[in-house]
């Protein structure tokens, strides 16, 4: 029973730090919406390093903004409920580290290439951005959500429809217990 | 995962059924859910601050719909008469019948033809006792003439049963402004004098929401302020548009020279001191609620020719309060050869520090909070002040010296959210238009106007005379 009782509260501390990531990226995306004229020009032409041009194209490129900006938005939004509610979280944690990426790809924190708009902290090479996405892998590799997540009903539900080997089941991180 | 089996297995052996869903696999399931009913409260008050926020920057002031329309008259139709005339355009049931203006071919030319081009068939007057005496029916007179006629024409404006809004200065004597509160009073009559920050939405959210609701900035010990202006030449006028001298003379003009730059001239004006210090020594008064009990002044004309500059150029002014909360000293400085930071108030307390201005360019609105102050968190949260921005960070970056331990820490510094969009005069005339409809009630009434005249008109007797001048109380009193 100790070891059980010790598990639950892994597992508890597990849901707990995905409930919290999922909370900021949902409302990042919330934020963006309901800012009037947001876009990630800003950030975009901000870029610094290997991608710079990339990203610098992007930001130049008012067709690509049109795609970018609503991805960016609606994205963050899904991968914050699915972090929330527990639902296709290794899909929303994979997307989450995605994204992380792609903002740090923009703007990495090497020494000598540092963001205009100042930081609240003090940051070399890792920043929290970089911290948050470590915890996304954390909670993609676990299965905190079949312990309290939506996945937990859509993993019982898929087994029976797919006989236990879909795909689906991965990318929402259930574990088979057969 | 020996660890991760044991939970599943412990949850299975529960279930009854691997595949079955229960009830238990359905509260798991959801128990998460909730957080979103938490996250949707949470960004519903965000919502509701940032309305707040957005609510307080009113960009414009708008009067309520289906009011009564009200025939007006303008008296004076140089710079700050087109001015009024501009914002007033802005002002919805305002019937222009008149103007009046002596540069018959210039002034009064260009206003008639302007207010045509909004429909408006508007009588054109050289004298007011003219006006007066054909066009019935007005209900309001606004006049924007020099100093020296105010007096004279808000008295028989008054008399023939108009109510008048008269630009600042409310006369350049205060015998003359005497007399003008007095006929108002006699008659009925609303008289507004054009101290138009009393009405401005900014200056009435610093005044009733952060100084006398918040108490934010505390007891307040001193004020400074200024309107510096850069060297502007003398106004000019195009040869073809001469008023003939005979008439010049007849409104008190020696030439026209001194018809288009009376202020500068004693007996037409007061000086810098006066058209701009005005405003804002206004202001000093309005947010201590007290008068002042003293002045002391420098001023010369120490840059402009004498000849055609009889008032001070340059002039520092310190007035000494007594306010019901103790001693308040109140710099103030107008300046015509460097623009130098513009125009502002600055008022000065033991909780904090007020900084604003009328203009939407330059200083606009910042309060910094005394580090030792309370928080002004509730503040923030209704919307009175933005969120501080933080200043230690910035002096980390830019201070490389060690900090004198004598040094205060840098107060926190938030914006004033009001902008204002519309013609600074708007809600002023708005204010009343709408007191003469009865629905207000003045911001700026004669006496106010009167007791700011008193406060500033000493200034220039303070530097002739080389010394403090004391105020009485019977002074303020007519």
């Amino acid at each position: 029973m100790e070891e059980q009782r010790y598990y639950r509260v892994q597992m508890i501390a597990l849901v707990f730090l995905r409930v919290m990531i999922g909370w900021h990226f949902l409302y990042e995306g919330v934020a963006k919406f309901l800012k009037p004229h947001w876009s990630a020009a800003g950030y975009l032409m901000q870029s610094r390093g290997l991608f710079a041009p990339l990203f610098h194209w992007m930001a130049d490129t008012p067709s690509v903004l049109t795609i970018v900006n609503p991805m960016n938005i609606w994205g963050l939004m899904a991968i914050g409920l699915g972090l929330i509610v527990g639902c296709f979280t290794r899909l929303a944690s994979a997307a989450g580290i995605f994204l992380i990426l792609l903002y740090y790809a923009c703007n990495p924190l090497l020494v000598g290439y540092y963001y205009s708009i100042p930081m609240e902290g003090n940051y070399l090479i890792v920043n929290k951005n970089l911290v948050e996405m470590a915890a996304l892998v954390v909670i993609a590799v676990t299965f905190n959500s079949s312990y309290v997540g939506m996945d937990r009903i859509l993993f019982k539900l898929l087994r029976k429809i797919t006989d236990g080997h879909s795909f689906l089941r991965v990318i929402a991180g259930a574990r088979s217990s057969h | 995962m020996s660890e991760d089996k044991c939970y599943l297995q412990k949850n299975n052996s529960n279930s009854g059924s691997a595949n079955a869903l229960d009830r238990r696999d359905f509260l798991h399931g959801v128990a998460a859910v909730p957080v979103l009913g938490l996250f949707g409260y949470a960004v519903h008050k965000e919502r509701a601050y940032q309305r707040a926020q957005t609510a307080a920057k009113t960009g414009t002031t708008a009067s309520p719909g289906n009011l009564p329309e009200l025939n007006v008259a303008l008296i004076g139709a140089g710079a700050q008469g087109s001015v009024l005339l501009d914002a007033m355009l802005k002002i919805p049931n305002i019937r222009f019948r008149a103007v009046c203006d002596i540069w018959t071919d210039y002034n009064l030319k260009r206003a008639i033809s302007y207010l045509s081009k909004y429909n408006f068939q508007a009588n054109g007057y050289e004298d007011y006792r003219e006006m007066l005496e054909k066009e019935k029916g007005l209900d309001a007179v606004v006049i924007a003439t020099p100093d020296f006629w105010h007096s004279r024409q808000t008295v028989d404006c008054l008399k023939a049963g108009l109510h008048v809004y008269c630009e600042k200065e409310m006369s350049n004597t205060l015998e003359g402004a005497r007399r003008m509160v007095l006929a108002a009073r006699e008659t009925g009559k609303l008289l507004q004098i054009g101290h138009q920050r009393r009405s401005h939405p900014r200056y009435l959210h610093c005044y009733e929401k952060l100084l006398k609701k918040a108490n934010m900035i505390g007891r307040i010990v001193t004020i400074n302020g200024q309107w510096n202006r850069s060297v502007q030449q003398d106004l000019g006028w195009p040869n073809r548009y001469l008023i003939p001298q005979e008439r010049l003379e007849k409104y008190g003009f020696k030439s026209m020279q001194q018809f288009r730059n009376w202020r500068w001239c004693k007996g037409l004006g007061g000086g810098p001191i006066v058209d701009l210090g005005s405003h804002q020594i206004d202001i000093y008064n309005w947010f201590l609620d007290a008068r002042p009990k003293a002045v002391l002044a420098s001023g010369g004309i120490d840059y402009y020719s004498k000849e055609s500059h009889e008032w001070y150029d340059t002039v520092m002014a310190i007035y000494e309060y007594e306010t019901s909360q103790g001693p308040v000293r109140a710099y103030y400085q107008t300046q015509t050869t460097n623009g130098s930071q513009g125009y502002f108030e600055n008022f000065m307390g033991d909780q904090g520090t007020l900084v604003l201005s009328e203009s939407e360019a330059g200083y606009r609105g910042s309060i910094y909070r005394q580090p030792e102050a309370p928080p002004w968190d509730e503040w923030v949260r209704l919307g009175y002040v933005s969120a501080p921005k933080v200043q230690m960070a910035k002096r980390e970056l830019e201070i490389n010296a060690l900090l004198d331990v004598r040094e205060s820490v840098s107060p926190d510094e938030h914006q004033i959210p009001v902008e204002f969009h519309d013609p600074y005069h708007k809600p002023h005339l708005e204010n009343f238009f709408n007191a003469v409809r009865g629905i207000e009630s003045l911001n700026c009434p004669a006496e106010v106007g009167y007791e700011t005249a008193v406060s500033v008109l000493k200034v220039n007797e303070a530097i002739e005379a080389g010394k403090r001048l004391y105020f009485s109380e019977d002074e303020f009193k007519i």
